[in-house]
């Protein structure tokens, strides 16, 4: 067990400096999730400290972000705007490529939502404890991912005032939505995974805004969140209630991480068009969005532990164990694409291998060996562990993966459709607004994602509690170098 | 500060157990069931002989080849829960050098029988040559079975060093990191390996028809039919009075998840391959489920989203089943059985389907399928046993082995 002790001592006082050192990994027993010498207390100030600074001393970077975010946003208002009085003729979708930034865009943001109910529901099931530092914030972004992926798909519907007929409402003329069309299981795919998160999100959020209620100094914020903490006393009674509801909502989220992106894939799989049309599409698909999202993660908790000082409680342990996902995820990805690209090949479909060698050196080339290098080739840097522990290069690469997953899309969208089956009605896209388009989206992302940094609590203060060694009934307090109990204490001891 | 875990003392087979007559039971099954498929198979009936060779060897396959795959998983991933069972799998995967001398009369005897694109030749064959000819098949296949073979030695041999390492922490402890970047670097070959041989093996079968998932279902069906087999092994294996304290109901719930989730993964698998080859309804696609679809197949088709989907799902839904070992083995066996007719159904019904006399795929069993079965299983479980009466049945240094022993669902 020396290994595991020593781990777990040697680590300096500075909370700005502690969280970032790579300890070994230790053969028996688990790393510490939590540095420094924290009580439940400590991680409660932490915590909420971000949400009680007074609104008149909000930090002046922290507001010409939200004023910048919100610029944005307020352009992609404007764009909607033009969009609805012009029509979709400001983009650049033509015949052959009649799908192109709307569904691209749609796609990248619907798969950066599925790291958070991955993160939060399926790791929670698989009992990976170190995911209550992230699950908060992975969460969040779940949700404005999603919302962000709506918009553009009800903008891309062209006459965005019918949009409600892709609902199943009765209607006199006997209109009904095509129920055959994963286009419209979309609709019910996206709805039920907004929900549901929505609920989980919020579910998990309740303790943590008692605890902000029961700080509040001020009135407004003892109503604010008096009233999202819907009357949490913290009694056992809730405690047991809470704990079933968020494991049965666990349950409910776990196979939306499937439906979800599986859906969306259908939404090409389904056709007959050669690249889109392939089986492997579903779990792949997935992978994807799995890998993106984890990326996502990274890139928004990176800067937002090191401005929050939040380093205690996301360590370099999380950062090298979520770079680890994007490393297995990347991994599949590159294996659907080998899969796909083989199987062009071992098919005999001359149809099926055009499509693919065009993908790589066609008038896209450049749009595919982006994809390539940034999903498959840079993240098996993170083999190394040097790499996946430095913030630095996590943060480098997570941008990386984030600009490949946008080019995936793209290259599956556009490519596939601009070689039609008639050579003569070849054609290459090129955008006209689009890139508008995509900005505004990142524009209501970050104006949601500040104002949640602001007023929420951003990390799940009661859950990060029952990991920490006092949630153990048999911790007998930090030992004398006055850093850590040992690693293993948990192991040695075996619960009645 | 509080009680340490007593470790398992009950870590040998006793020789008067039935597991330590494994050895002389299967050989006896491997000589009667493989003397006689490969009897038939030099015989008129060779073809359906070795129909039934090749589906009772991926049967095998499948469960070595799953514990194979999950022993890295396991490591890589650092599981606490699993070392106490961690060793049933090392030996279930150790079985695999066995393979490549059962694989002979898959490439000699009943090569032409199985393969069509060896002999037969059209256009379309013609664009697959480059992939489908003989001296790349043999050297792809004898790729993957020493692939195989050399993980699961390396795997077992340092987990049973690990065995000896007595108390000396840093010989434990640099053995398990050995085995952690070892199985890092395997997995790839790994992942790669068993998809190319359901392709090679099984896709080509059907030799016009491609699938890009087909290598992800025969991952499902291999770790779900290993989990299947590890939870079975546990009972029996605590039956013969071994790790009898060990391993606990715990750790058969969280078997039983794994079967649960494997169930749901091969489902999503199986469902997404059907539904894409459906909506879009090409040819060269269909032609996989329409073969599958006549002559008594579909009976099959239709029962397996039934028997192997919703009737191990709703039954291991509960927490209750994979709480109780004599519940929870029935599903076990449930499983391993719908394992036994999915191959089936994927291999089968290219019997008779190529060739002179070729006819419309009708279902037909025989007792060949059995005769094989048994035949190719008891080489199997003569080697897992023998295997498993060589050493301990825990890996008992493992560090990770006092967290296993501790474990609770809560």
């Amino acid at each position: 067990m020396a290994t595991a002790n020593a781990a777990a001592v040697n680590l300096p006082d500075d909370p700005n400096v502690r969280g970032d050192v790579v300890l070994d990994e230790p053969v028996a027993g688990r790393e510490p999730l939590v540095r420094g010498q924290h009580d439940f207390h400590s991680v409660t100030e932490m915590v909420c400290r971000v949400n009680e600074v007074p609104l008149k001393k909000t930090p002046m970077p922290f507001v010409f972000g939200t004023l910048l975010a919100s610029a944005v946003f307020a352009m992609f208002g404007g764009y909607i705007g033009y969009l609805i009085w012009v029509g979709p003729g400001i983009w650049g979708n033509n015949n052959p490529v009649g799908w192109a930034w709307d569904i691209v865009n749609f796609v990248f943001w619907v798969g950066i939502g599925h790291a958070g109910t991955l993160i939060s529901a399926i790791l929670y099931l698989f009992r990976q404890k170190w995911r209550t530092s992230i699950n908060r914030y992975a969460e969040a972004m779940t949700i404005f991912a999603v919302l962000a992926a709506s918009s553009c798909v009800a903008l891309h519907t062209g006459r965005v005032w019918m949009d409600y007929y892709l609902f199943p409402l009765p209607n006199q003329m006997g209109l009904w939505p095509n129920f055959r069309s994963p286009l419209e299981w979309d609709v019910f795919a996206v709805n039920t995974y907004l929900i549901v998160s929505l609920l989980f999100w919020y579910t998990g959020m309740v303790p943590d805004f008692a605890t902000l209620r029961d700080r509040a100094t001020v009135k407004w914020r003892q109503l604010f969140y008096g009233v999202l903490a819907l009357g949490w006393r913290g009694s056992m009674r809730h405690w047991v209630t809470y704990e079933k509801a968020y494991q049965i909502l666990a349950a409910f989220s776990a196979p939306l991480v499937l439906s979800v992106h599986t859906i969306v894939s259908f939404d090409f799989a389904v056709s007959q068009l050669p690249g889109w049309h392939t089986t492997i599409f579903p779990p792949y698909f997935v992978a994807g969005a799995i890998f993106s999202g984890f990326a996502m993660v990274q890139t928004l908790m990176l800067p937002a532990r090191h401005w929050l000082g939040l380093k205690d409680l996301v360590t370099v342990k999380h950062i090298e164990n979520m770079n680890k996902v994007i490393l297995l995820t990347g991994s599949l990805v590159g294996y659907a694409y080998a899969m796909e690209f083989f199987v062009a090949a071992y098919s005999g479909n001359q149809y099926e291998s055009f499509t693919f060698i065009n993908r790589a050196t066609g008038p896209y080339w450049w749009s595919y060996w982006i994809m390539l290098s940034c999903n498959v080739v840079t993240p098996q840097l993170f083999w190394f562990r040097k790499i996946r522990t430095s913030v630095g290069w996590s943060f480098v690469l997570s941008i990386f993966v984030n600009i490949g997953m946008w080019f995936e899309r793209f290259v599956i969208t556009v490519t596939s459709l601009h070689r039609d089956a008639l050579v003569s009605s070849w054609d290459y896209f090129v955008p006209v607004t689009e890139a508008l388009y995509l900005l505004g989206t990142f524009g209501l992302f970050f104006t949601l994602f500040l104002l949640f940094i602001r007023f929420f609590p951003v990390i799940a203060m009661s859950e990060v509690k029952g990991v920490m060694p006092q949630a153990n009934p048999h911790w007998s307090g930090y030992d004398k170098k006055g850093h850590h109990a040992p690693a293993h204490a948990a192991v040695e001891e075996v619960h009645p | 500060m509080s009680h340490t875990i007593e470790k398992p003392t009950d870590i040998t087979i006793p020789s008067s157990s039935m597991w330590a007559k494994l050895p002389v039971l299967g050989g006896i099954c491997a000589a009667t069931g493989l003397g006689a498929t490969l009897a038939m198979a030099f015989g008129e009936h060779q073809a359906r002989a070795m129909f039934s060779y090749l589906w009772a060897y991926e049967v095998w396959l499948a469960v070595a080849l799953g514990a194979l795959g999950w022993v890295m998983i396991d490591q890589i991933v650092r599981a606490g829960w699993s070392a106490v069972v961690r060793r049933i799998s090392e030996t279930a995967a150790a079985t695999l050098p066995v393979f490549i001398v059962l694989f002979i009369p898959i490439v000699t005897v009943g090569y032409h029988a199985l393969y069509p694109w060896t002999h037969e030749t059209d256009a379309i064959l013609e664009r697959k040559r480059w992939f489908l000819s003989t001296p790349f098949f043999m050297g792809r296949a004898g790729f993957y079975l020493l692939v195989w073979a050399a993980l699961s030695i390396y795997l077992y041999r340092m987990s049973v060093k690990q065995d000896a390492a007595g108390n000396d922490d840093m010989a434990k402890a640099r053995i398990s990191r050995s085995i952690w970047r070892f199985s890092a670097v395997g997995i790839i070959l790994y992942v790669l390996t068993q998809s190319f041989q359901a392709i090679d093996w099984m896709m080509s079968l059907q030799p016009h028809w491609y699938s890009t998932i087909f290598g992800v279902y025969y991952f499902a069906a291999s770790t779900l039919a290993f989990f299947a087999f590890i939870t079975l092994v546990s009972m029996g294996l605590q039956k013969a009075g071994v790790l009898k304290k060990a391993i606990t109901i715990e750790h058969y719930h969280d078997l039983g998840k794994y079967l649960f989730g494997y169930t749901i993964f091969w489902a999503y698998i199986a469902f997404s391959q059907f539904i894409l080859i459906w909506y879009a309804n090409i040819p060269e696609e269909t032609e996989f489920y329409i073969a599958r679809l006549h002559g008594g197949w579909e009976w099959v088709s239709y029962a397996l989203p039934v028997l192997h989907f919703f009737v191990p799902f709703l039954y291991l839904l509960s927490r209750q089943v994979k709480r109780k070992q004599l519940l929870l083995g029935l599903g076990a066996t449930w499983i391993l059985l719908m394992h036994l007719i999915d191959l089936y159904w994927l291999i089968l019904p290219n019997f008779g389907a190529h060739g002179e006399g070729h006819h419309e795929p009708h279902l037909a069993l025989s007792w060949l399928d059995m005769a094989a079965l048994v035949g190719i299983g008891g080489v199997f479980m003569a080697t897992f046993g023998w295997l498993l009466a060589r050493n301990k049945v825990v890996c008992v240094n493992d560090p990770r082995l006092p967290e296993s022993l501790a474990h609770e669902n809560y």
